[in-house]
């Protein structure tokens, strides 16, 4: 997380937030409220199924259920286990053309 | 067994989410009611109001996956679930806000109630607005499912096992000996396609029931109508010479005069397709029937014999994409053209196992191009419809489904493709596998409507179908060759051997062949007239000539 030089300490957790918001949370604030987000999340969607990412996905699960047995999986295990794999494959092009999307957006919101 | 997909069926709760019922029953998820927000893509989301971000209270983190308590609304992170669980006793079970699915802190997992899914699905259908036909709306009428009478099944599978012992005794007798109702028809000029649709007729179960019961008696046809021309005269006049016992090929050119009569613009010694022959034959009957009848139902509630054993509908669900209102508009169909899938689209075989996108599979499957036609079709921009609820044009997304199923299934595969541009046709050769038992559960509208709304547990209207979903193949018309000198034949499958009828050829054929041939049209009829058919056949009496069939060649 970047902390500008003179910043006063980051408070404990827990208390209310009276400090400035990052710039993650801006970002994703301003998504949100503009209803962008979940547009960028239909389409990411959409990309994954074409590419055949939620296919490999599920593959994955249903190894691990497998290997594992169906009664001694929890959906916290699936997602500990296949959120990194998930990440790593995501092929390149579907990142950066989400990336150009919320740039453009930033860009428009900006103004 | 109860008929029906039975991931469908309750799973146990937790002891967690028990306990929670117990003390809450249904108050919770009916407040919780109020904060779910739905999209148009049938998705579900718990909002807290005036939050436009939703933090986690422990740690104030926004990221990942966020629950939210049921009984305090406390909001907690995927780390701070247990933290609020321990601090606050009872308070186990949440629901996970981006998806709107239970979660038990406890248990560190996904649980699942029906009446949660209820509670979920009711906001979705209440903030769809209905259309026109009340009904007719998705889900409407939350119905139990109901259970077929399985021990009625049993029963019936019990007497079978001794009927094929009979059947296999007298094979032995008399091997060569076809069953009853093989007889080749001889080609009267490339009338191969007509052929090989009669064939096809000839043994569709219901079909062949009827005439052979006399269902259209030439007599009293004769005497009532002043209409000379009668193609059902005609059909049952190839029946009873199909079914006399003689082998020799017999020539249908009454039949065929008469046909030509009806559809005048196809009377010609040029070949015709196939499927559109099927069509107008289905056409020709009902046309005389509703004439001798004298009632005009519209076709989906018709009593003619052609679209009793034809006839299911289908269902077209068109929704809007800003707005999620879906127009359902239910049109009745006696078979279903399948475009073929191609290597674009992701195929699954029916355990839903997926093949993978990625690599080369240059298999078409009947189940695919089944795929094919009830996904969700995004309308292009240049194809935008009219939302009666903006009152606009929107851009939409189109979905098949089949909402109820014929007794004989007859599915039609696009193999010739006219493109208007370039005043071209051409037909499509690609290989397409297709199976010889089919389960048309995940086609129908129940499950596809289910599927749209993520896996809910949910009862949707239309699931007490009386009719089951399990199709044997009987019969499939091939075609080889090009468009313009191409030849049908069909094969046929009789309890369960194929036959090969090739105009006035029949011989029995090994299955690996009927494989491999190129499917043109396919019929499927429901499992228990299958087996009851190949019953009667086998209880039908041999032909008195006993006759060894050799396939002789009429003449043409």
């Amino acid at each position: 997380m970047r902390k500008s030089v003179n910043r006063p300490p980051t408070p404990d957790a827990g208390e209310n937030q009276e400090k400035e918001p990052s710039v993650r949370e801006i970002v994703n604030i301003k998504l949100i409220e503009s209803g962008e987000k979940e547009r960028l999340m239909e389409l990411l969607r959409e990309r994954l199924i074409e590419c055949g990412w939620k296919d490999e996905m599920k593959a994955l699960c249903r190894a691990f259920v497998k290997k594992k047995g169906r009664n001694n999986v929890t959906v916290d295990d699936l997602i500990h286990v296949i959120t990194p794999k998930g990440r790593a494959s995501i092929p390149d092009s579907i990142k950066a053309e989400l990336l150009q999307r919320i740039r453009t957006f930033l860009v428009s919101a900006a103004l | 067994m109860s008929t029906g997909n039975p991931s469908y069926t309750n799973p146990k709760p937790c002891k967690h989410l028990a306990d929670y019922k117990l003390r809450h029953g249904l108050t919770g998820y009916r407040s919780l009611q109020k904060l779910f927000k739905t999209t148009p893509n049938g998705r579900t989301s718990v909002e807290k109001p005036n939050t436009t971000m939703p933090r986690c209270n422990s740690c104030n983190g926004f990221q990942g996956r966020l629950y939210f308590c049921l009984i305090c609304s406390t909001v907690s992170c995927s780390d701070h679930t247990l933290l609020h669980n321990q601090s606050e006793n009872g308070h186990d079970v949440a629901v996970d806000m981006e998806r709107a699915e239970l979660y038990c802190c406890v248990c560190c997992d996904q649980v699942y109630d029906p009446d949660f899914d209820k509670a979920v699905m009711s906001k979705h259908i209440m903030g769809i607005p209905r259309d026109k036909n009340g009904d007719e709306s998705i889900g409407e009428r939350l119905v139990k499912r109901r259970r077929l009478g399985s021990g009625v099944v049993e029963e019936e599978l019990v007497d079978l096992s001794k009927s094929k012992q009979l059947v296999s005794m007298r094979d032995r007798r008399a091997k060569s000996c076809y069953p009853l109702g093989l007889r080749g028809l001889t080609n009267l000029g490339s009338t191969c396609f007509m052929n090989s649709v009669l064939q096809a007729l000839l043994h569709a179960p219901p079909f062949r029931n009827y005439f052979l019961s006399d269902g259209h008696n030439r007599e009293t046809c004769r005497k009532r109508s002043v209409d000379r021309l009668c193609l059902p005269c005609d059909i049952d006049a190839i029946f009873s010479a199909v079914f006399s016992g003689d082998r020799a090929p017999y020539s249908p050119a009454q039949f065929l005069y008469s046909w030509w009569q009806y559809s005048a613009n196809l009377a010609n010694y040029e070949q015709q397709d196939a499927h559109e022959f099927f069509i107008s034959v289905l056409d020709g009957i009902h046309e005389k029937e509703s004439k001798l009848s004298n009632r005009n139902r519209d076709n989906g509630d018709c009593l003619c014999i052609a679209h009793k054993v034809f006839s299911g509908q289908l269902r077209s669900d068109v929704t809007c994409m800003t707005c999620g209102f879906t127009s359902t508009t239910d049109e009745p169909c006696v078979d279903i053209s399948l475009d073929l899938d191609t290597n674009n689209f992701s195929p699954k075989n029916i355990a839903n196992k997926p093949i993978k996108s990625n690599e080369n599979s240059s298999i078409s499957t009947l189940l695919g191009c089944l795929d094919l036609f009830t996904r969700q079709e995004k309308l292009g921009s240049d194809q935008k419809l009219h939302c009666r609820n903006c009152q606009e044009m929107r851009d939409s997304v189109k979905q098949m489904s089949i909402k109820r199923l014929p007794l004989v299934l007859c599915l039609h595969i696009k193999r010739f493709e006219h493109s208007p541009v370039r005043r071209m046709s051409r037909k499509i050769d690609r290989h397409l596998h297709f199976p010889f038992s089919l389960d048309m559960t995940p086609y129908l509208s129940s499950s596809i409507v289910r599927n749209r709304f993520g896996n809910r547990i949910f009862a949707f209207e239309g699931d007490e179908s009386d009719i089951s979903t399990e199709f044997e193949i009987f019969a499939v018309v091939t075609h080889s060759g090009t468009l313009e000198s191409g030849h049908y034949v069909t094969y046929l499958r009789l309890s369960d051997q194929w036959y090969k009828c090739d105009d006035a050829w029949i011989t029995e054929v090994d299955e690996g062949l009927v494989r491999a041939s190129q499917c043109y049209v396919m019929f499927y009829v429901q499992k228990m007239l299958y087996h009851k058919a190949n019953e009667d056949l086998s209880c039908l009496p041999i032909s008195p000539r006993r006759d060894t069939f050799l396939p002789i060649a009429g003449c043409c």
